[in-house]
């Protein structure tokens, strides 16, 4: 190692990091040297996120591009067809459905989420010496396997021998065949997203704790109820911690598949065929789907975008970024 | 001549996408860096035995229980007799009849059987895919007519045949029909003589009359016992849309029609009894049993709580086994309006030999056994099945007791699914339908239209089906 | 004046009243409400696990009891070992372990050095790019099957673990944003002052910093181990063989191919959450702390 670049480059950095300092010295500047070997060095590190990056996400999202506007069995060659893929979703029902039981779901799940998150968070921000242990078992459920909640569900909620049927017998309740029956097949799985809440809840616990006691002080000294410092601090400034969750919770609930695939199997009816499990069944379950298959996920992801797109655009109404 | 799927085939090659574009080369560069682990893992993908003289051929099945048991004996008789080929029976997970997803990833994979066991009707479906090997050459290797339709029944043989070739060797052919149990039906004062088929076709509203007064409800409103619930088991769309006289296919259209009336008629008697004697208790009551692969102690007329049963000839085995102190019968299916013949279907299922089978060859020869006299006897007793093969289905020795009634009486009466290549497509969307109008969801010309619709879309790309 | 000193006491005693009325209501609201409401939420979440062992614990004719016994009569033990006699379940296990130990494996030796690069040197146009990282969060994996399994297939890596585990050398988005958290918090001066003895940045990177930053790959590590225990898609494509399947598959085919009785499959349940529980109990705080972490941006 030649000592002397070494001083260079440390020069040449300290020389930057003064540039830094006093801000941009200008929009075009060409790279210095001690930039370039940063620049090298960085793209060295970051290489193995920017090769999986090309070949686990970009690659394969041109490859179901491309697919898209073929016929391929995933057997032979696939056949080039057009956009009849994308004309076959406009005339297949099973897919419309598909679809609304999709948005239901989502348009159920991800709200219903929120709330029951920011009840528990608000609770467990409430100042009981015994607030871990409640943490400890509401955050627990959100770690587990959604496979074996699946089958955990399953007995709760068997029509004859499940504990909540038998509860709502009780209350002289005439308890619904929860997955047996369309009415209540989506509910029973929104249900089971509730069961996760603990995760989001500790997101908004942690909002909770970050806004400053003195503005609830404030507001006391106002004259502020409960209510009111609830409507007027804590959900302001919880709106940003909400937007991410809204985000990432649209997201996830568009790919609601594991709950289907293990309980119902997608019925009864078609009335639990989410928008994944449909798009794997045709492209593991009907062989000669994959075309298909390839042109519905373009499309999930177009959705899973738009809608990212349209919370962000609406967010600049309702989320408040300013006060600390 | 222009019109067959060969030169379809041909002509789409033009447009094919070319192989090379979907770069590979990239991705494998970048496995590299995945290092030692790579090597350590892959290594220890394939278990090849060696050591043994004997071909060894892999042969997939979903048959679950005495079924699983029935071909592992035939593989085991295969081996014994066998001097050059060795046969690894392998139980894969069951699910719905057209959910081959296991075989098709599998061999996608290139880790596929040598042989696997396909429902017949869903051949046709899956060699349009290519998922199959043609048999043809190896037919002819073996000193076999590849035209099937000289050694095996007509509907077998069309079932396993695809665009002129043999994709599949038969292997056996069910009868359904109505099963009752003696003692219930005697509680509704019927008297079990007067169900003998001896003396005539019953009539659809006649069973469900009687059933009626079989129904018993605690008082949760939950079925302890139901006199019949017509979409158990073989309850099928197939089963009384052909009861009705209906038709599923339009060849000279090119169309499905599970729309034309006497299919909805079929349907629409469904709708009404689940909606006369109750459509959730119903589903409470058959839930269990109604999951793919459930185990025959869960089924309620083995259970002795329900009087009446649509099932095939299998169930016969089933109930010497798991229900060998029920005295019961066994009918026609019934008819809806009187003087009407009654009609019944028939399935069974055919080994195929997926695309990549290492070892095809010794694939077929244990085909050749398996879907030959040697194992189509032997599966016959076992199972209470009806073979496909001419010559042992007019073995009389092979049938006993009930069964002699499948064979004599039942099998002139049957009629087959269409062989389509959409066929699993369109039984899942007739499956759907079912549902929606046995749970009361829509009327059956709603639910049989919107079935007839989706399958369309997708069966224009294979027209016209010869 | 009595009057005066009536009025004032009465003006005292409704403001002790008052006061009173404060304090009980604050107490109400701090510490009785979010008990019980607290308290009440516990209850439903534990009833699943309640329900779970308990069926596990039932005999079979306890099990065809109607209605449903809530306190069971007989404790059934051997269901436990039943329920891994019916499937191949400590093969499943096995399979499972393995590719949750190469899954921490690859994700402790990816994501550092990813993370490294997006925080500890700074070079031109790094936030846009790791922006794009974040973005990657939201594309749904489900988008990516029909090209991954196809790409995979003509690799011959399906039915290998192969598919599963190489992705994961490559970095995962939310664990990176974790790793680069941390490592912003990592003081300059030490690799200034290590840049300045002249060791190399990859030297630096691996002896000085990634010390700094063990807990933050306990975080990974702990995240790693739950992916891959509790991943379902991913297997249930890729993995054809019943030698092996995970656990996750074999449970879902375990409902298909036998018997199903719930009290086995309680079983079987409770023994695949049990590992999950109690590293969840262990490390809770690793776990708290990862997830909060991407809230406070």
């Amino acid at each position: 190692m030649n000592p002397s670049t070494t001083v260079q480059t440390t020069v040449d950095e300290s020389l930057s990091a003064a540039a830094r300092a006093q801000g941009r010295t200008g929009r075009f500047h060409l790279p210095s040297r001690g930039e370039r070997r940063n620049l090298v060095l960085g793209l060295l590190f970051i290489s193995p996120w920017l090769v999986g990056f090309l070949a686990f996400l970009v690659y394969p999202i041109y490859y179901t591009f491309r697919l898209s506007f073929t016929r391929y069995s995933g057997f032979g060659q696939p056949t080039w067809i057009g956009l009849a893929n994308y004309q076959r979703m406009f005339d297949d029902q099973v897919y419309h459905t598909a679809l609304w039981n999709t948005f239901y779901y989502v348009a159920l799940a991800v709200p219903i989420g929120v709330i029951v998150a920011m009840v528990l968070a608000l609770a467990m921000n409430a100042p009981v010496p015994e607030v871990p242990v409640y943490r400890t078992i509401l955050f627990m459920p959100s770690v587990l396997p959604l496979f074996a909640i699946s089958f955990i569900f399953l007995t709760l909620l068997d029509p004859n021998q499940g504990i909540v049927n038998e509860f709502l017998r009780e209350f002289g309740i005439h308890p619904p065949n929860w997955f047996g029956d369309t009415r209540y097949a989506k509910i029973a799985i929104v249900a089971i997203a509730q069961f996760g809440a603990g995760q989001v809840a500790l997101i908004f616990l942690a909002g909770l704790k970050g806004i400053p006691q003195s503005l609830y002080e404030a507001a006391m000294i106002d004259g502020a109820g409960i209510a009111s410092r609830f409507r007027n601090v804590t959900l302001p400034l919880m709106t940003p911690v909400i937007l991410y969750d809204l985000i990432l919770g649209v997201s996830q609930g568009l790919q609601v598949f594991t709950e289907s695939y293990i309980i119902t199997q997608g019925g009864p009816a078609n009335s639990t065929n989410f928008y994944v499990y449909y798009l794997y069944a045709n492209a593991f379950r009907y062989g000669g789907q994959m075309g298909y298959a390839a042109a519905m996920a373009v499309v999930l992801f177009l959705i899973t975008f738009a809608i990212a797109i349209l919370i962000f655009q609406t967010s600049n109404r309702w989320v408040h970024y300013d006060v600390t | 001549m222009t019109t067959t799927k060969s030169s379809q085939h041909r002509a789409e090659k033009r447009t094919r996408i070319a192989p090379a574009t979907f770069n590979r080369r990239d991705l494998v560069k970048g496995a590299v860096g995945a290092g030692a682990m790579t090597f350590a893992l892959g290594a220890q993908a394939p278990m090849i035995v060696r050591g043994q003289s004997k071909t060894n051929v892999t042969f997939w099945t979903t048959y679950t229980d005495t079924g699983l048991k029935n071909l592992t004996d035939i593989v085991n008789a295969f081996n014994k007799q066998s001097t050059d080929t060795n046969v690894k029976i392998v139980q894969i997970p069951p699910a719905e009849v057209t959910d081959s997803s296991k075989l098709i990833t599998a061999v996608r994979g290139g880790t596929g059987p040598d042989v696997y066991l396909l429902d017949r009707f869903i051949v046709n479906e899956r060699a349009a895919n290519g998922l199959l090997e043609d048999l043809t050459d190896l037919m002819k290797k073996n000193g076999m007519n590849p035209d099937l339709t000289e050694d095996y029944i007509e509907f077998a043989a069309r079932e396993a045949t695809f665009d002129g070739k043999p994709y599949a060797l038969p292997f056996d052919t069910d009868v359904r029909a109505l099963y009752y149990n003696k003692a219930m039906i005697k509680e509704a004062g019927i008297d079990p003589a007067t169900w003998d088929p001896s003396k005539g076709v019953l009539l659809w509203d006649d069973i469900k009359a009687t059933a009626a007064k079989l129904n018993k409800k605690d008082t949760n409103g939950n079925f302890t016992q139901a006199g019949l619930v017509p979409w158990f088991d073989q309850g099928l769309p197939y089963t009384f849309g052909f009861s009705w006289g209906g038709t599923f296919f339009d060849k000279s259209k090119c169309e499905v029609t599970p729309d034309n009336d006497k299919i909805v008629a079929s349907g629409d008697w469904i709708y009404n009894y689940a909606k006369d004697q109750g459509v959730d208790a119903f589903q409470a009551f058959i839930q269990a049993a109604m999951k793919p692969g459930a185990p025959p102690q869960q089924n309620p007329f083995i259970q002795k709580r329900m009087a009446m049963w649509i099932t095939g000839d299998w169930s016969i085995q089933n109930l010497a086994t798991y229900a060998p102190d029920i005295d019961y019968g066994i009918t026609y299916l019934p008819v809806p309006t009187k003087g009407m013949n009654s009609t019944t279907w028939a399935g069974g299922w055919s080994v195929v030999i997926p695309q990549g089978a290492k070892e095809p060859e010794g694939a077929f020869k244990f085909m050749k056994y398996f879907a030959g006299p040697e194992g189509q006897k032997m599966y016959t007793k076992a199972s209470s099945h009806v073979p496909t093969l001419k010559s042992v289905q007019a073995d009389k020795s092979l049938y006993s007791g009930k069964h002699v009634f499948f064979i004599e009486k039942l099998l002139p009466t049957t009629k087959n699914r269409p062989p389509l290549p959409v066929g699993a497509k369109f039984w899942d969307e007739l499956q759907t339908a079912w549902q929606k109008i046995y749970l009361n969801k829509e009327s059956a010309k709603q639910a049989y239209g919107e079935a007839k619709q989706n399958t369309q879309t997708l069966i224009q790309q294979f027209c016209p089906i010869t | 004046m009595a009057k005066a000193i009536i009025a004032e006491a009465t003006q005292t005693a409704e403001q002790f009243r008052s006061q009173r009325r404060a304090h009980w209501m604050r107490l109400f609201s701090q510490q009785v409400l979010p008990r019980i409401i607290l308290i009440a939420v516990c209850a439903l979440f534990l009833l699943p696990f309640y329900w779970m062992v308990v069926t596990a614990l039932k005999t079979t004719p306890e099990l065809a009891k109607y209605p449903p016994t809530f306190f069971p009569s007989a404790l059934r033990w051997s269901n436990f070992r039943d329920a891994t006699h019916v499937i191949t379940f400590w093969l499943y296990m096995r399979n499972t372990a393995i590719i949750t130990a190469l899954t921490v494996i690859a994700s402790v030796i990816s994501n550092p050095i990813i993370a490294y690069g997006f925080s500890r040197i700074e070079w031109p146009g790094r936030d846009k790019v790791f922006l794009l990282v974040l973005a990657t969060v939201f594309v749904p994996f489900p988008v990516l099957i029909v090209a991954l399994f196809d790409i995979f297939a003509k690799l011959h890596w399906v039915n290998t673990y192969l598919p599963l585990i190489v992705p994961m050398f490559f970095g995962q988005a939310f664990w990176i944003f974790l790793m680069r958290q941390f490592l912003m918090g990592v003081p300059r001066e030490i690799s200034d002052a290590a840049r300045i003895d002249g060791a190399n940045e990859f030297r630096i990177f691996y002896e000085i910093v990634l010390p700094q930053a063990l807990p933050a790959i306990g975080v990974i590590s702990i995240f790693a181990a739950i992916y891959a225990w509790n991943d379902f898609l991913g297997p249930l494509i890729y993995l054809q063989d019943a030698s092996k399947y995970t656990i996750a598959v074999g449970l879902a085919f375990f409902r298909s191919q036998h018997d199903f009785q719930y009290s086995l499959a309680m079983a079987a349940a409770t023994i695949v959450v049990i590992p999950v529980i109690v590293l969840f109990l262990f490390f809770q705080r690793a776990f708290v702390e990862g997830i909060t972490v991407g809230s406070i941006k």
